[in-house]
């Protein structure tokens, strides 16, 4: 029974009892959860960047850090604990924030929200809930007894997704 | 005494910093410095050489013998970390506190400034438009030096705040911060600058951060670096908890600092890869 931190760029699964995954102040990075009501699993990714091409080095080093090389691990990783990849899972997206600019560059949350949604429709999946966008930073966590995700932002208290 | 005057009482009262700081400060400022100006400072004060042989001689650097001199640290280092240790840690004491007017814990503060501090150096070596390095990652460092002071006046108002901020009734939280204090980090930080005596070039960055078209015009394009330097630090999820992303990006950026979509995702992976490592080495150059 631990506190499984997932920095960015990382992830972890669990379906170890009391086993809570947790990801802090998420800007414009995006948290891919995923929860298998079957074998009771879950599993949570920390996105950073939408696409792997920007760096090969980097894929190679931290897959995590890109949505299309991330996502697929993780579903790798849930197969790992029993997922039997037949759309049973259920997702959920939070992150994503994003300061408002005029020439587009800066708004990378938004980026990386939309590349996750399509990698996730090339897997024949889709979020069920999400808490993206906006200018305000999000810290997940994960329960593997509840299956519960509970978001917190500074001075918003917190709230289930 | 009203709010805005306990405040500036509160920046007299602060403790002025150490000769060597001022004076590491100082040379940073200097147009044309070179990193071996900030090393040998280092070398003629007793107190930051041990720091940096403390890093030499911690578990990530450690090579099976002891490192007892200054010249074979830096061999082992490179001047880049030693300055970035002798800077880090000077600004540490001040900047390593919780700010409960922004409900932001112990550490967020020190983080922030280091990770604004990485991503506006990392720009200057990107752009490569004649701004120091050196500078851009010490003027990184202190921006936020105000809320040192301001977050106490804060306290009790963080849902206030955040309000204003959500029904778009101001601007950017530094607006929210002056409809409940009647000033802002900005301002107190300047204030805090000045009673330091820190160069011109790092007045004009913590002044105007947020809004640095209205800098000097001589520092321009340095502020508009931290300005993004700051905004990148939060986007990465390194803020000061309840103003993180709350504030607008200058319009204008692409004028002093141009950057590209791709630009910027090789500036987040870098901020990635360095953040941690040069985090690490300044927290090893702490007593345990």
């Amino acid at each position: 029974m631990s506190t499984i931190y997932v920095g960015v760029g990382e992830y972890a699964v669990s379906r170890t009892p009391g086993d809570v995954i947790k990801t802090m102040a998420l800007g414009s990075c995006v948290a891919v959860i995923m929860l298998d009501p079957i074998q009771r699993a879950v599993g949570m990714l920390h996105v950073a960047l939408p696409d792997s091409s920007i760096s090969r080095r980097r894929v190679g080093e931290k897959p995590g850090l890109f949505a299309d090389t991330g996502i697929p691990i993780l579903l790798d990783e849930m197969k790992r604990l029993g997922y039997n990849g037949n759309g049973n899972l259920i997702v959920k997206l939070a992150g994503g924030a994003s300061i408002m600019d005029p020439n587009g560059t800066f708004n990378i949350g938004k980026r990386n929200v939309l590349a996750v949604r399509k990698i996730l429709w090339n897997h024949r999946l889709g979020a069920v809930a999400e808490h993206v966008g906006d200018s305000i930073s999000r810290t997940v966590s994960l329960s593997v007894d509840t299956g519960k995700v509970v978001l917190s932002s500074p001075g918003r208290g917190e709230w289930s997704l | 005494m009203n709010i805005q005057d306990a405040i500036v009482q509160r920046v007299t009262d602060m403790p002025m910093l150490p000769v060597v700081v001022s004076r590491l400060l100082e040379i940073i400022g200097e147009e044309n410095h070179s990193t071996s100006d900030v090393v040998r400072i280092v070398e003629n004060d007793p107190s930051l050489t041990i720091k940096v042989l403390r890093v030499a001689n911690s578990a990530a650097f450690f090579r099976g013998h002891p490192i007892s001199t200054l010249n074979r640290a830096i061999g082992l280092l490179g001047e880049k970390m030693v300055a970035d240790i002798a800077i880090g840690s000077c600004t540490l004491q001040v900047l390593n506190r919780p700010l409960k007017g922004y409900d932001s814990a112990f550490g967020e503060l020190w983080d922030h400034s280091l990770c604004s501090a990485i991503s506006s150096r990392e720009i200057t070596l990107m752009i490569q438009n004649g701004v120091s390095p050196d500078l851009a990652f010490t003027a990184g460092l202190l921006h936020d030096i105000g809320k040192a002071i301001l977050s106490e006046f804060l306290e009790g108002n963080v849902e206030k705040l955040i309000e204003l901020w959500d029904q778009k009734q101001v601007e950017d939280y530094l607006e929210a911060e002056k409809d409940i204090v009647g000033t802002n980090h900005s301002e107190v930080g300047y204030l805090v600058a000045q009673h330091w005596g820190l160069p011109k070039p790092l007045c004009a960055v913590i002044k105007h951060h947020h809004h640095p078209n209205l800098s000097d015009k001589e520092y321009i394009e340095l502020t508009y670096m931290v300005h993004l330097g700051d905004i990148i630090a939060m986007m990465y999820g390194s803020g000061t908890g309840s103003d993180t992303m709350a504030y607008r990006i200058d319009p204008e950026y692409q004028k002093h600092v141009p950057i590209s979509k791709q630009g910027l995702a090789v500036l987040f992976l870098t901020v990635q890869e360095k953040f941690t490592d040069t985090k690490s080495s300044i927290l090893a150059s702490e007593e345990v």
